[in-house]
């Protein structure tokens, strides 16, 4: 089973110096943070913020690279969860074939919101997700700790 | 993006990557590029610290546990069979450099522009040659950063592997 996930906002996690990408299903039920570096983050906030820069970034470049030979993301998986490490597949169509390539979840994050593809998790990452301990680390946050883009 | 051709490689000036130079105290890496034929003459090119350990990792065949966003370009093109053929430096202005990825695929060629960075991160991925137009080589900045440079390295010297 996989559940649709919508990117909810970015946040900055200061105990870890990282940053949370914050997925929520449309119920607002299930959540997933995903904790990813601080270039991540950026790709992924410029996305959704829809910046243009005044360069192409990565992403983008990674974008003409497949708009190049009209391949299409077709949907973005986070997949597995290993040792605190999230495992994500993008799903892509080309030439009448499907592909799968396994990849990080911050690039195909950054990708899929580039696509305006839609992004999902494995019901048994995000049940792995519901445990005690995050829910107690969720508990000390205080909303201000959110970021803006959780509009 | 463009279908044009890509044109012949006549006339372009082959790059090897020498090294990344941590510029310390900012938040950005120096890319020097060295002609093979005389070394001496480098072409540095500024990228953000993430750009530069894009590069870095690949020069130090450092095996990073997880595919990378330049890794995952890689991917897609061994998925497609997409080859990069080249790369060329093809501009600069006002000190920021331009470059155009030339693409092949059974045949069909593509040109993508890029930031030199990824451009390149991607090249060193791909064992893709780099090359610099004779007029970009000409109107390289900071001809004279060799000295510079070297000191801005022995300053550095222990700290990059960490």
């Amino acid at each position: 089973m996989i559940t649709q996930m919508h990117v909810k906002g970015l946040m900055f996690d200061p105990y870890n110096n990282a940053y949370i990408v914050i997925l929520r299903d449309e119920h607002q039920t299930d959540m997933l943070p995903i904790w990813v570096g601080k270039p991540e983050a950026g790709a992924i906030s410029l996305a959704l913020e829809d910046v243009a820069p005044p360069r192409p970034m990565t992403h983008d470049f990674m974008k003409s690279y497949l708009d190049a030979y009209n391949a299409k993301v077709i949907s973005v998986v986070i997949s597995d969860l290993n040792e605190n490490t999230y495992f994500a597949k993008i799903h892509l169509m080309h030439e009448d074939s499907e592909y799968t390539v396994d990849s990080r979840p911050s690039d195909a994050i950054a990708l899929a919101i580039r696509s305006q593809a839609p992004i999902f998790a494995n019901e048994s990452v995000i049940r792995k997700q519901g445990s005690d301990e995050l829910e107690r680390w969720l508990e000390n946050l205080k909303p201000e700790d959110f970021g803006k883009l959780d509009s | 993006m463009t279908t044009s051709a890509p044109s012949s490689t006549h006339n372009l000036i082959e790059l090897l990557v020498s090294r990344v130079v941590e510029d310390s105290g900012t938040d950005t890496r120096i890319v020097v590029l060295t002609r093979p034929d005389t070394e001496s003459d480098t072409l540095t090119i500024w990228v953000g610290a993430s750009e530069g350990e894009a590069i870095r990792r690949v020069l130090d065949t450092n095996v990073t546990p997880r595919p990378m966003s330049h890794d995952l370009v890689k991917s897609f093109g061994e998925h497609f069979g997409i080859k990069t053929e080249r790369v060329v430096l093809t501009d600069v202005k006002s000190s920021t450099y331009y470059a155009t990825v030339y693409l092949s695929s059974k045949g069909v060629e593509r040109m993508i522009d890029a930031r030199p960075s990824d451009a390149i991160a991607l090249a060193l991925r791909t064992q893709a040659p780099i090359y610099v137009t004779p007029d970009v080589w000409k109107r390289r900045s900071g001809q004279n950063l060799d000295a510079w440079l070297n000191k801005l390295e022995s300053k550095n010297i222990g700290t990059q592997e960490v």
